[in-house]
């Protein structure tokens, strides 16, 4: 009885340790440490998920990207839920005041524009450029007519974007001359550029704010009329000049204490490939 | 008289096992709904001490300081009274009809159609919304969006139906067949049947299915962040439900992630979470008295 017990009780340990020998290579396989978490910007995520893709197929390491938007990006980054924050605006000195204690580093990965855009049926019907003053009076809620600036007689649809939006911060810091003001006049306010081109092209007299590469056939860009009366169209051309009024980098964040891996995605986002995926985001690569 | 006594005992263990197991699930449930009130009340506290944050106010501008919680409070009731006028009739009625003039192997079919339909996702119903329901109201008032405070509340009415009409129908099945024979037995009509015997027996059932479908309507967050237009203002005039507005929850899936943790804003978000999960305590306990009540009468 007792010699039969005995083998019995070490194949039964010696499974018990080839299980638990499995188990842990198995955690330790999922806690693998090599995967960076990148969030923030829907306007810097496409550029960075399609480079992202290339990354981990070269090098194995996965690179999960979130969207969320410039704010949630970088509060996320300081509260270390995140390795790479993306942002579509610089880091405000708020923000850096509300966590003193951690020094970021902004890498312009590319430049892109924010173009005031509109309903497709408002463009066709005659209403191709806008003073900044136009743009300012109708989020201030002074006009709220397309008639008044030659188009169809049908009220303004305005829509605005959450207040920590990067895109939002861009576009009323040069409308409005304060990237916080209050927008009085808008009538819906939405998040991503996703969300913000959904609306725009579901309504047929709206104007909203889009990131250049979210434009197509039912979203058309406004050119501006500057203030000595010319007209700057929302081309790749301006916007690589500056000449476009709503120019800003695009930016990855990181913190001190980043993790190599993560310094060396944002090398490969700079490399060659990178700004290929950059540009092909629709995009102008970063000038460094 | 030894395997008496190892009998013996094997009860007692397993009872004191099972007893100890329930007692530490329950202290546990405890536990977590007071860890959640005490997080809340505690974070809800710089706001609370922060001076000129306009609480009751309806002005919301994190940069100025400024959290007016009134837009938001008014957008949630506001929705859930709209949701709740569409969800009830509309449940009760069916609910009768399923229970009352139904055989048992449709009525088991319908329900479990309901079942799935209760079960969808709510950021099913809102592609919804945003797809079709948002266009198919703007076309029908003739605005010039429909992400508007009706649209939210219709969407989460339907979101509702199917949880209030399966729970309604329930309470109302589970009225022994006594009470029907009896009430039948004493020349009855069907309505007389079901008006003075059934409703008054199957009410604190449907109280409790009503209850549970005004938590899920407060509660609801994607499906109604979709489509109610998130505008942090009263709507003008103050009842009008084609005008946009926003919820306490779509405001917190909104912002929640913006905010740093600990900063006032941060606060004020945690704040209207804590004022929700207040209401629907207070909806609780109104609808426990209010039966309590009528219990004394029967």
């Amino acid at each position: 009885m007792s010699s039969e017990k005995a083998p019995f009780s070490t194949v039964f340990l010696m499974s018990k340790n080839i299980s638990i020998a499995l188990l842990s290579a198995v955690l330790a396989a999922c806690s693998a440490p090599e995967a960076i978490s990148v969030s923030g910007s829907s306007t810097v995520l496409p550029a960075v998920s399609k480079a992202a893709d290339q990354y981990s197929s070269r090098t194995g390491i996965s690179v999960i990207v979130n969207a969320g938007g410039s704010g949630g990006g970088f509060n996320q980054l300081a509260e270390g839920q995140t390795d790479i924050g993306m942002m579509s605006r610089d880091i405000t000195a708020g923000e850096l005041e509300k966590f003193k204690a951690i020094s970021f580093k902004e890498t312009a990965i590319g430049k892109d524009a924010v173009v005031p855009s509109i309903s497709s049926e408002i463009y066709d019907a005659g209403v191709e450029t806008l003073t900044l003053s136009q743009i300012a009076d109708i989020y201030a809620g002074r006009v709220d007519n397309w008639a008044e600036f030659g188009g169809p007689d049908r009220a303004i649809f305005a829509i605005d974007k959450e207040a920590s939006r990067g895109t939002r911060q861009i576009f009323m810091g040069v409308v409005m001359g304060d990237p916080k003001a209050e927008a009085p006049g808008a009538d819906l306010v939405t998040g991503s550029n996703n969300e913000e081109q959904t609306a725009l092209t579901q309504s047929d007299s709206a104007i909203g704010m889009l990131s250049y590469a979210w434009l197509n056939e039912d979203v058309r860009g406004l050119s501006i009329t500057l203030d000595d009366g010319r007209i700057v169209e929302p081309t790749l051309d301006t916007i690589r000049s500056g000449e476009f009024p709503f120019v800003r980098n695009l930016n990855v964040v990181t913190r001190q204490d980043t993790k190599p891996s993560a310094e060396d995605f944002i090398t490969f986002l700079l490399g060659p490939e990178g700004q290929k995926m950059v540009e092909e985001s629709g995009y102008i690569r970063a000038s460094n | 008289m030894n395997i008496a006594n190892r009998q013996t005992y094997r009860r007692t263990t397993n009872f004191s096992g099972t007893k100890i197991y329930c007692l530490a699930s329950a202290a546990i449930s405890v536990t977590i709904v007071c860890t959640i009130l005490v997080t809340l009340l505690v974070q809800s506290g710089p706001v609370l001490f922060t001076e000129n944050a306009g609480l009751i106010g309806t002005k919301w501008n994190p940069s100025d300081g400024q959290f007016g919680i009134l837009p938001m409070l008014f957008g949630s009731i506001f929705v859930m009274l709209i949701a709740v006028t569409i969800a009830f009739p509309l449940g009760l009625m069916a609910a009768v009809y399923i229970a009352e003039t139904r055989s048992s192997k449709l009525r088991r079919a319908l329900k479990s159609v309901l079942e799935i339909l209760a079960g969808i996702p709510s950021i099913v119903y809102g592609l919804i919304g945003v797809a079709y329901l948002n266009i198919w109201i703007a076309d029908l008032f003739d605005l010039q969006s429909g992400r508007i405070i009706l649209t939210a509340g219709i969407l989460l009415g339907i979101m509702i139906l199917p949880t209030f009409l399966t729970l309604t129908e329930d309470a109302i099945s589970a009225v022994p067949v006594k009470f029907r024979e009896n009430a039948k037995s004493l020349g009855l009509y069907r309505h007389e049947v079901f008006f003075s015997i059934i409703l008054p027996k199957a009410k604190s059932g449907i109280a409790g299915a009503g209850l549970l479908a005004l938590g899920r309507a407060l509660g609801e967050t994607m499906a109604v962040m979709l489509v109610i237009g998130s505008l942090d203002r009263l709507p003008s005039p103050l009842f009008n439900p084609l005008s946009s507005g926003q919820t306490i929850t779509s405001k917190l899936g909104r912002e929640v992630t913006e905010s740093a943790f600990g900063s006032p804003h941060f606060s004020a978000l945690v704040f209207m979470g804590l004022l929700l999960v207040l209401i629907t305590i207070l909806l609780t306990i109104v609808s426990r008295l209010m039966f309590k009540q009528e219990d004394r009468h029967v």
